[in-house]
C-alpha cells in the first residue's frame, strides 16, 4: 500500500512533464498564451464539477479572504506560459530542472522569512546543498 | 536564446512556489478543491482579458487541434488528485520528492525519444551524471525537511 502511494506520487510528477511536452506542441499551433488560456478554462470546468460533487470547503470565503491570497491564479499563469514557451527551445528535461530550482530557492526564501502566511523555517545547510546539486545537474544537462 | 529561456523558466518556478504558499494559506479556510477551482477561475479571467488585447494566436484553433493535445488539461488535474491521494499515506515531504523524481526522469525520457514531436536530446553520459546530482539533491531536500520537521516537533 505504501509502495503504491510512492508510485502515485511518481506518476503525479510524470504527469507534469507530459503536460509540458504536450502543451508545447499545442502552443506551436494555436499560440502560447492561447494554450495557457485553454488550460485554465478547461481546468475551471473540471474543478467546477469536482467542487459541485465533492467540495467540502467554503468557496464564499474568497470574498472575506485577504486580497493577496487570491493571486494564486495569476501566478499559475506565469508558470504555465513559461513552460509552454521554453520547452520547444530547450526540451522538457532542462525546463523541468530550471522550474524545480526556481521553486526550491524561492520556497526556501519564503519559508525563511515566513512570507505569504507560511510557517517560518530557517534555511539550513541541507537545503543549500540541495539547491547546489540541482544547479550542477542543470549545468550538466544543458 | 537557450540561456534566456532557462532564466525565464526559473521565474516560472519562482511564481509556482509563491503560488503554493499563497494557495496553502487560502486552502486552510476555503478548502483544497475550492482553492484550486478559484486558482483556475481567476487565471481564466485574467487570460481572457489578456488575449483579447494582446493575443496573436488563434484560440479557435482549439476546435481543430488533435484531441491528444487537448487531453493535457486532465494531466494537471491528475497531478492534483494523485498528490492528494498520496500525501495522507506517505506525507508531504515524500510525496513532493517522489513527484519531482517522476517529473525529472520522465522529462529526460521524453527528450531522449522525442515524444510528442518535441526536441530530441539523447540521454548521454553527461545527462546520466545530471540525474545522479538530481538524486543527490532530492536526498538533501529529504534531510533538510526532516530536520525542520523534527525541530518544529521538539
Amino acid at each position: 500500500m505504501r509502495l503504491l502511494s510512492y508510485l502515485l506520487a511518481l506518476m503525479a510528477g510524470a504527469a507534469l512533464s507530459f503536460e509540458g511536452a504536450i502543451y508545447a506542441e499545442l502552443g506551436k499551433s494555436i499560440g502560447q498564451i492561447e494554450t495557457s488560456f485553454y488550460n485554465f478554462f478547461m481546468g475551471s470546468i473540471i474543478l467546477g464539477l469536482l467542487w459541485l460533487f465533492f467540495g467540502k470547503g467554503k468557496l464564499s470565503y474568497a470574498l472575506e479572504a485577504p486580497k493577496w491570497s487570491l493571486l494564486g491564479g495569476v501566478l499559475g499563469v506565469v508558470y504555465l506560459t513559461s513552460i509552454v514557451i521554453s520547452v520547444p527551445f530547450v526540451g522538457v528535461g532542462i525546463t523541468m530542472v530550471a522550474v524545480i530550482i526556481g521553486q526550491l530557492v524561492m520556497s526556501m526564501v519564503i519559508e525563511h522569512f515566513g512570507w505569504l502566511g507560511s510557517k517560518k523555517t530557517k534555511i539550513n545547510k541541507d537545503k543549500i546543498f540541495a539547491v547546489l546539486s540541482m544547479i550542477i545537474a542543470l549545468v550538466l544537462i544543458n | 536564446m537557450g540561456l534566456f529561456m532557462i532564466l525565464f523558466t526559473l521565474i516560472g518556478g519562482i511564481t509556482l512556489s509563491a503560488q503554493s504558499s499563497i494557495n496553502g494559506t487560502l486552502s486552510r479556510k476555503a478548502g483544497t478543491i475550492e482553492t484550486t477551482f478559484l486558482t483556475f477561475l481567476t487565471g481564466t479571467l485574467f487570460l481572457t482579458i489578456f488575449i483579447l488585447f494582446f493575443g496573436n494566436g488563434n484560440v479557435l484553433g482549439l476546435l481543430d487541434a488533435p484531441k491528444w493535445q487537448l487531453s493535457a488539461a486532465f494531466l494537471g488535474t491528475m497531478y492534483l488528485l494523485l498528490t492528494v491521494m498520496a500525501v495522507p499515506r506517505i506525507g508531504v515531504i515524500a510525496t513532493n520528492i517522489a513527484g519531482i523524481a517522476g517529473q525529472l526522469v520522465i522529462g529526460v525520457v521524453i527528450d531522449h525519444f522525442g515524444w510528442f514531436n518535441s526536441l530530441v536530446i539523447e540521454l548521454d553520459m553527461k545527462r546520466v551524471f545530471a540525474l545522479l546530482f538530481m538524486v543527490l539533491s532530492l536526498y538533501f531536500i529529504y534531510r533538510g525537511n526532516k530536520r525542520t520537521s523534527e525541530e518544529s516537533a521538539a
